[in-house]
This record gives C-alpha cells, sequence and structure tokens, in this order.
C-alpha cells in the first residue's frame, strides 16, 4: 500500500484520499474552513496549506491528493505562518463579536484563532458591513460575520438539490446571500447552520437560546421517518435546545432534515399531558389506572400501538395485550395511508421517507400488523404511542384509554390518559426500513409525572389485585 | 529616428492596415491559409515535435512552451475537447491582441483550426475581452468570410476534419482572463478560477481537456507550420524563445504603440529610447513596468535588461504580457501604486481569502498614506501582507497585486515616508469605500 509521510509519522493511504483526512487518522489536525468531506474541495480559504517537500509554494492539504512517498509538514515555519496570516485576514472584517454571537463555543473561526492566529491585530480599518435580508423561517443570517468559504452554496447545489444560496458582487465586497434576497427553499435548511463555520448562517429555533458550551449531548437516533438519521439531542435543565445531525455514511452522511431536526419540540410542549388525566382532570397514578381499568373492563377492545414504539416496548405491548383483553386485536399505526413497510418509499431524493415513524419495519418484523381502518365491532380502543405516530379517527369509539405522548386536544375525548416517554427520555431499538437496529438514548428525565411503557403496564398488571403495597413491605423485599 | 525597426523580418506589423482584413489579402499577401493545408498532410505529433522546435512560448504571460502544453492533451480522452483563444487581453498596458484580430482575424482562424486539428478539438471559442466591440464584430466577419470559403466548418479542405468556432465575449472581467476563470464564464457560470489540478488540459471548457491559447501563440502557428519550427526559433535571440514577439508601449514615451521585436534582441533601455523615441516631453525616466501592471517596477537603473521572458525574470521582475509602461520623473509612485491596488482589489474574484482581504487592505492603507494618515509601520506592514498574499492564493491575481506594492515600496520608499511625514498629502478625505457598506442583494458593483 502507498505510505505518506506527514510529520514525520508514516501513514498508509489509498488512492485520491487527501492529505487533511489522512493527517486526521495519525493525529494530525490540518486546520480549515472551506473544505467540508461532504461537499465540493475548492481550496478557497487557504487556512489547509502545508509545506509539501519538493514542491515550491505551500499546497491546500484539502485538495492535494496523497502520492506514495510524499513528505508533508503540518506545521513548518512557513506552514505556520501562512495559518497565522489567513486568521489576519479573516478577522480584518469580522465583527468579532463572540460574546453575543450563538456560535461561539463551537466556531471553527474562533478556535482556529485561538489555536493558530495572533492575539493582535494590525489593522485600523474601518470593517466591512453588510446589510441582511430575511433568509425565512429557519437560518437568520449576519453577513458581516461571513469569512465566504462557500460552503452553503455548495452544499444546497450538491447536496439539497437547489441552487438558492449564490455569491453576489466581486472582490472584497462579496456577498453570501440567496438569489435575489428570497427566503430559503429547502427542507434541509438546518444544515446551513450546521456546516457554517461562523455565526454567519444560525438557527432562528435556537438562537440566543442557550451557549453551546452549557448543553449536555446525546448521541441518538431520529424518529422523524423510517430512514433513522442518526442524531444528537443537545439539553440543558431536561429541556431539549437542539438536535444536529451525526456522521452516518451509511445512513444519512452529514445531513438531517428540517422536520426530523425540530420534531423534538413536542416533548417539551406546555400542551403536552404529563400528569395522569381522568375525564379531563388531573389525578394520582394510582386512581387514573384502576379509571383505565374500569373504563375497558369487559368490552371488545382494540389495542393501537403507534409504530414510533421501541422493540422493546412493541414486546412487552404483544405480551400484555391479550393477558389483559383477552379477545383483544393490537394492531399498529404511525403514517395515514402506510400500513406496511411496502407502502414505504423515499420521500425525497436526499433522506426522507414516507413511513412518518421510526419503528414500522420493526413492528412489521415482530408479526403485527398496522391498522388501516377500526375493526367493526370495536367497542373501546387503547392507544398507545411515543409522540410521533398519527393517531387514526376515533370519533367513532366510545371509550378510548391513551397511554404515551399526548397534547391536550388530541385526547381531549379520552377517558383517560397515562402520559408515557417520548424517544428522547427512553432507551431503546428501533429498525429502519432497511433492516438496520439502531439505538435510542435517553437525553432527558421523563417529563413531569411521564412513565416509561414498562412501569405504567406494570401498573396496570398489579394494581388490580389490591392497593399499592405498603411500604414496609417494600422495604422488608429489598433487604 | 525611433519607430518600429525594419532591419529584421517581422511577422506582423507590415499587416497591421484596414485593408489586410480581408481574406483576399490574407491569401495573396500572408501564405492565407496555405499553413492549413500544410498541417492537414502532418501528424498531431509531427505538428507538435515542429511547436517545441520554434521555442515559442506563451505570450499571454505567463510564458509556458506551448508544443509542451498541446501534447498535455491525453489522447485516449472520450470526451469532447475544446481549443480555446484567450482574447481578454486585461492586464492593464496591454493591447497587442487587439491589433492582430482588428487586422489580421484570419491568422487567428486559421491557427486555431490547426490547434484544434492538433489536440483532436471540433470546436473552438475565442473569448474577448468585452470592451472589444469592434474587434469582436470583426472576428464574426472573419469567421463568416472563413466559413463561406471552407476553411472552417465540415470536411475542412476535404481533410475530413471537421472545426467550428465561435466567439464569445465577456463581460468586462480580469479575472476572466486567469484561463479557469475563462472557462468557467464561458460555461455560463460566476467568473472565478478553479482550483488546480485537475489541469485544464485534463477537464477545462465544458468537462472536456482543453487548450488555452493567447491570441499571439495561436497566430504564430501558420508561420510556424509554413517555414518551420527552426526558422521560427531562430528569429529569437535567446536560446528557448523563438519568434517575434508584439510589445506593447504605454505611458510617458514619445511614441507608445505596438512593436514588433525579435525576442530577447532589445533591451528594456533600447526600447524605450530607441524604438519608442525617448521619455515624452524630453522628461528623466524614473521607472519602467516592464510586463503589465501586475510586474514588479524597474527603476531607471534597471533598465539595461534584454526584455524577454529569463533575464527579466532574474532581475525579479517579468515580461508578462510585454506591456511596458514608461514613466518619468513627475509621476508620484504612491499615487500610482494606489491606482494599480485599486484596480486589483476591485478585480478579486473574492474566492479565496489573501486577495478577498489583503488586497483590499493595502488599498486601504495607501489610500490611508496618501490623504496624510500613514504611519511610519504602515511600510513593513504593507511589505508583510504582499509577503502573505504572494503565492498563496488560489490563483495568479494575488501574486499580481503583492508584486507591484512590494516593489513599490521597496524601491521608492522615500516618496511614501514623504507622505507620512505629512511633506505631502493629497486633498480631500480618504474614500472610505461607502462607509465601506458593501451593498448587495443582486446588486453589481461597478
Amino acid at each position: 500500500m502507498a505510505k505518506c509521510t506527514i510529520d514525520g509519522r508514516e501513514v498508509e493511504f489509498t488512492a485520491g484520499e487527501n492529505l487533511i483526512e489522512i493527517a486526521r487518522r495519525v493525529g494530525v489536525e490540518i486546520p480549515y474552513f472551506c473544505y467540508h468531506p461532504g461537499l465540493s474541495v475548492v481550496a478557497q480559504c487557504r487556512m489547509c496549506a502545508v509545506e509539501v517537500e519538493k514542491m515550491p509554494k505551500l499546497q491546500t492539504a484539502c485538495s492535494t491528493p496523497a502520492s506514495d512517498g510524499m513528505i508533508v509538514h503540518t506545521d513548518s515555519e512557513r506552514a505556520k505562518s501562512n495559518q497565522k496570516s489567513i486568521m489576519e485576514f479573516l478577522l480584518i472584517n469580522h465583527p468579532l463579536d463572540c460574546p453575543i454571537c450563538d456560535k461561539a463555543g463551537e466556531c471553527d473561526l474562533q478556535e482556529n484563532s485561538f489555536k493558530y492566529g495572533d492575539a493582535y491585530m494590525r489593522t485600523s480599518e474601518e470593517r466591512r458591513t453588510y446589510l441582511d435580508l430575511d433568509m425565512g423561517p429557519v437560518i437568520k443570517k449576519n453577513m458581516n460575520r461571513c469569512i465566504h468559504c462557500t460552503r452553503c452554496i455548495r452544499f444546497g447545489a450538491e447536496v439539497a438539490g437547489v441552487r438558492e444560496m449564490v455569491a453576489v458582487s466581486r472582490g472584497n465586497n462579496t456577498e453570501i446571500t440567496t438569489i435575489d434576497g428570497r427566503p430559503l427553499e429547502t427542507d434541509y435548511a438546518g444544515n446551513y447552520a450546521d456546516i457554517c463555520p461562523t455565526g454567519s448562517l444560525t438557527l432562528k429555533d435556537f438562537r440566543f437560546h442557550k451557549r453551546a458550551w452549557m448543553l449536555k449531548k446525546t448521541a441518538t437516533v431520529c424518529e422523524g421517518c423510517s430512514k433513522g438519521c442518526n442524531m444528537e439531542i443537545q439539553q440543558d435543565n431536561n429541556v431539549i435546545e437542539r438536535c444536529i445531525p451525526r456522521p452516518n455514511m451509511e445512513i444519512n452522511r452529514y445531513w438531517l432534515c428540517d422536520e426530523g431536526r425540530f420534531n423534538y419540540h413536542y416533548v417539551n410542549d406546555r400542551s403536552r399531558i404529563t400528569a395522569p388525566t381522568s375525564l379531563g382532570g388531573k389525578t394520582s397514578w394510582t386512581s387514573a389506572v384502576a379509571a383505565a381499568k374500569e373504563a375497558l373492563k369487559g368490552k371488545k377492545v382494540l389495542v393501537l400501538a403507534g409504530s414510533d414504539l421501541t422493540q422493546e416496548e412493541a414486546k412487552l405491548l404483544i405480551e400484555f395485550a391479550p393477558k389483559a383483553f383477552p379477545g383483544s386485536t393490537l394492531l399498529h399505526f404511525g403514517t395515514p395511508g402506510i400500513t406496511a413497510t411496502t407502502q414505504d418509499a423515499p420521500a425525497d431524493t436526499l433522506l426522507k421517507r414516507k413511513s412518518k415513524t421510526s419503528n414500522l419495519n420493526g413492528w412489521e418484523k415482530l408479526g403485527v400488523k398496522g391498522a388501516d381502518s377500526i375493526p367493526a365491532g370495536t367497542e373501546a380502543v387503547l392507544v398507545i404511542r411515543g409522540g410521533r405516530a398519527e393517531l387514526p379517527n376515533l370519533d367513532g369509539v366510545s371509550t378510548v384509554v391513551a397511554i404515551g405522548v399526548f397534547n391536550e386536544s388530541e385526547v381531549a375525548a379520552a377517558k383517560v390518559t397515562l402520559p408515557g416517554t417520548s424517544f428522547s427520555e427512553k432507551d431503546g431499538t428501533i429498525v429502519n426500513y432497511e433492516g438496520r437496529e439502531q439505538r435510542l438514548r435517553r437525553s432527558i428525565n421523563p417529563v413531569g409525572q411521564s412513565k416509561q411503557l414498562g412501569e405504567i403496564l406494570m401498573l396496570w398488571t398489579h394494581s388490580a389485585a389490591a392497593a399499592p403495597r405498603p411500604m414496609e413491605s417494600v422495604k422488608g423485599v429489598v433487604a | 529616428m525611433a519607430g518600429q525597426p525594419k532591419d529584421f523580418e517581422t511577422l506582423y506589423v507590415q499587416h497591421f492596415h484596414e485593408e489586410a482584413r480581408a481574406l483576399a489579402y490574407y491569401q495573396a499577401k500572408m501564405e492565407g491559409y496555405t499553413a492549413l493545408k500544410k498541417a492537414f498532410g502532418m501528424t498531431a505529433d509531427a505538428i507538435i515535435d515542429e511547436m517545441k522546435k520554434s521555442n515559442l512560448r506563451g505570450r499571454g504571460g505567463a510564458g509556458f512552451p506551448t508544443g509542451m502544453k498541446w501534447g498535455f492533451i491525453p489522447k485516449q480522452s472520450t470526451k469532447e475537447k475544446y481549443l480555446v483563444c484567450n482574447a481578454d487581453e486585461s492586464e492593464p498596458g496591454t493591447f497587442k491582441d487587439r491589433d492582430i484580430m482588428r487586422y489580421t482575424p484570419h491568422l487567428l482562424i486559421e491557427g486555431m483550426v490547426i490547434g484544434g486539428f492538433v489536440i483532436g478539438a471540433h470546436h473552438g471559442y475565442i473569448y474577448i475581452r468585452g470592451e472589444y466591440t469592434r474587434e469582436a464584430k470583426l472576428l464574426d466577419a472573419a469567421i463568416d468570410e472563413a466559413y463561406a470559403a471552407g476553411f472552417l466548418g465540415k470536411n475542412i479542405l476535404g481533410s475530413g476534419f471537421d472545426f467550428d468556432l465561435t466567439v464569445h465575449r465577456g463581460a468586462g472581467a480580469y479575472i476572466c482572463g486567469e484561463e479557469t476563470g475563462l472557462l468557467n464564464s464561458l460555461e455560463g457560470k460566476r467568473g472565478e478560477p478553479r482550483v488546480k489540478p485537475p489541469f485544464p488540459a485534463q477537464a477545462g471548457a465544458f468537462g472536456g481537456p482543453t487548450i488555452v491559447n493567447n491570441v499571439e501563440t495561436l497566430t504564430d502557428v501558420p508561420f510556424i507550420i509554413n517555414r518551420g519550427g527552426e526558422w521560427f526559433s531562430k528569429l529569437g535571440k535567446l536560446e528557448k524563445s523563438g519568434g517575434t514577439r508584439l510589445f506593447s508601449v504605454s505611458g510617458h514615451v514619445n511614441k507608445p504603440g505596438v512593436y514588433e521585436l525579435p525576442s530577447g534582441a532589445y533591451t528594456l533601455r533600447q526600447i524605450v529610447y530607441d524604438v519608442c523615441g525617448g521619455v515624452l516631453d524630453g522628461k528623466k525616466l524614473k521607472a519602467v513596468i516592464p510586463g503589465g501592471s501586475s510586474a514588479p517596477v524597474l527603476t531607471a537603473d534597471e533598465i539595461d535588461v534584454i526584455a524577454d521572458i529569463e533575464p527579466i525574470m532574474k532581475i525579479g521582475s517579468m515580461l508578462g504580457s510585454a506591456a511596458i509602461m514608461v514613466i518619468h520623473e513627475d509621476q508620484c509612485m504612491v499615487q500610482l501604486i494606489e491606482r494599480i491596488t485599486k484596480f486589483y482589489a476591485h478585480e478579486s474574484c473574492g474566492q479565496c481569502t489573501p486577495c478577498r482581504e489583503g488586497c483590499r487592505w493595502m488599498e486601504d492603507i495607501i489610500q490611508r498614506i496618501l490623504h496624510g494618515k500613514g504611519k511610519m509601520e504602515d511600510l513593513d506592514l504593507l511589505l508583510d501582507i504582499t509577503n502573505n498574499i504572494n503565492g498563496k492564493t488560489l490563483c495568479a491575481l494575488g501574486d499580481a497585486a503583492a508584486g507591484p506594492v512590494a516593489s513599490f515600496v521597496k524601491k521608492f520608499r522615500p516618496e511614501f515616508e514623504a507622505y507620512i511625514r505629512g511633506e505631502k498629502r493629497l486633498a480631500g478625505h480618504a474614500p472610505g469605500h461607502g462607509g465601506k457598506h458593501a451593498e448587495g442583494h443582486g446588486e453589481q458593483h461597478g
């Protein structure tokens, strides 16, 4: 295999790999701004220029493929002086408003400035300023902070498939903007904020909410559709502030759609029911469970489970339903018109799929069928879901009991609602459209009095016999 | 006696008159389209060989050997190949290609058909400077003539070789004279250079292997085919630099204009004083810019140098497009470099950091100095900025901007210092670039 040497470390590479990626493998960081592994290489920022032996000029590591025997110095005097000068150039016109900028703390410009720049400025010239137009509901633009890396232009044209970000004017006046200042069209706009190496494009949804360094991060999977894009939930004080994509080359690469990115909002929404309710009024778990059991007693029950529930939850329900309601039917639901994986298909050319729940495939693998209508003779429905599955029309059903994540209007007609957990409040397994099993990870504690499904079913099963056992006996068992 | 010297063979200047434009003249007086016939009887390799023997070096500015460049086209490629003539002629001070296109357009057409034949291209483009409206029309007319006479189109001269030629007008951007910027513009994209590799010979216009040659380079081709590479090489007086060369001389000189001289035969001093009749109004010579405004300036003491690629490079400047700008003693060098720097800052495409930020920064500093707000340390800062731009940009525009500033500051430092000390000062306030407010939203700034 071909080998090259980077800062004295010999490293093997495959043809076509660029120096940034090869160096990363042996722990050598080459700083860059315009390079992004998911986008075309333009070598515009010039930050990644390194010294390559036998080449008179510095070479940009992003655009230089390694060759056998190549000897590269990323920390030579010339390379370091170039990094310092690029930082100086980039900051001539940058407002340095880090204290009020949302990107601070996770800003490439800020980090590279600390690492590779000079603490002193030599410019006394007036800074360049721009006027910004509204970019639509997702992205807030601040052109003054822009360093012209053109990642956003390339993302739109190459990934999102829409040429909406462009460079207008020329030279020092170059402005990165949308065509004619129109709002963004793509439904992948959130990625613009992710790839922006500075605070020029930020999420309207997130800005001024939290400083980046206060966020606690959990690696998990998006529940927005059957694709199973990898993402990270970022929360503080048990409130989800933001979701961002995690790279997974086999699923979502570096991207996340806006629907998936902003799906989490129902978790901390005010209208979410987070206390047990019976006939519209808040009550205790004990009396709510008792009321639920009373409501369904002796009736022909249909158990409707959302295909947004995990494999573990599905297994519990498959075991629970026939025991609790002999003769009942268990069906799953999630996306109107899609009851089986054969009806699921890509919804666009990038990531989205038609099934708007994450675990349709998993439920199908467990042998549960999808509900396309309420079977005749149904007297009562027990509906269980994670929060994403779209409820079927239950208007004709006189008795509804709901377990899971609902908002007030959704279960206004329910006799009893027992608050469960969303994808962000539990661990579990989901199976994506291609059969890939992935883990949901709990990033926040269940909101309010919400309980995990296992716990709710346990309450249900054991409360029939008697009132809750006194604490003493529990202590006895534990001891 | 000043003026075009006549003691050697010239190829061009005797035809630089209105009558020369017609196809009939070209065929009668310039062996028009005989080279094409001859070329069709040769193999591509034989022609490239002849080109290599001719020691023709690109006339656009970089001076790359043309024969070698043509040899870079991959023979096995199945992609459509293109020959593009760079007629953008955007380097300030250069106006030789304009005369070629204005008076001898058929020479260019013939050169391009031969070039297309050699590299296997069936479509050629002449990317012409947007301001050259008259020349674009003249070229179009000549191309029509050539089509009608069977020198363009299908099965040219019964050779079985097809070649179409299109004139494409630029929209007035210096950067579109850079070959990859030119190709982007030709394709209808934003005129900004591409990252190399891939070089145009691998992936150029519309993704196909492409050769981009200067006008004068291509018009030399018919002469070389007709009379042989060796003959052409011997027109030049230096090794590895063949042919005659068209010099565009401008500035404070008695007889500015286009002159044809053998490569490597004249010193800059001879060109200024003997060929062009000396400095305007009998003033003292102060400086010479030898190769278009991007070439580092030479002082009056440095001009005893042969005006050719290697000798001028050896003393730290460049011959470039052979555009000689003569500067006399009354010219303020600070004002001059301000104008030059303003040009490059304005023409920077804005994609790469050092050029986008550095060129304007230099312009700002120089303007500050001119308006009495300079500091002594600004001069070293300027030199430092030039060093940080030079060789570190995506294309050569950064170097083009940095080279002049460095040379002006180094060679005429006292003039800068006079401004800084307050002994001289330009009237009015330093322009703040419209409050440095870069209005945008689709608006193009002139």
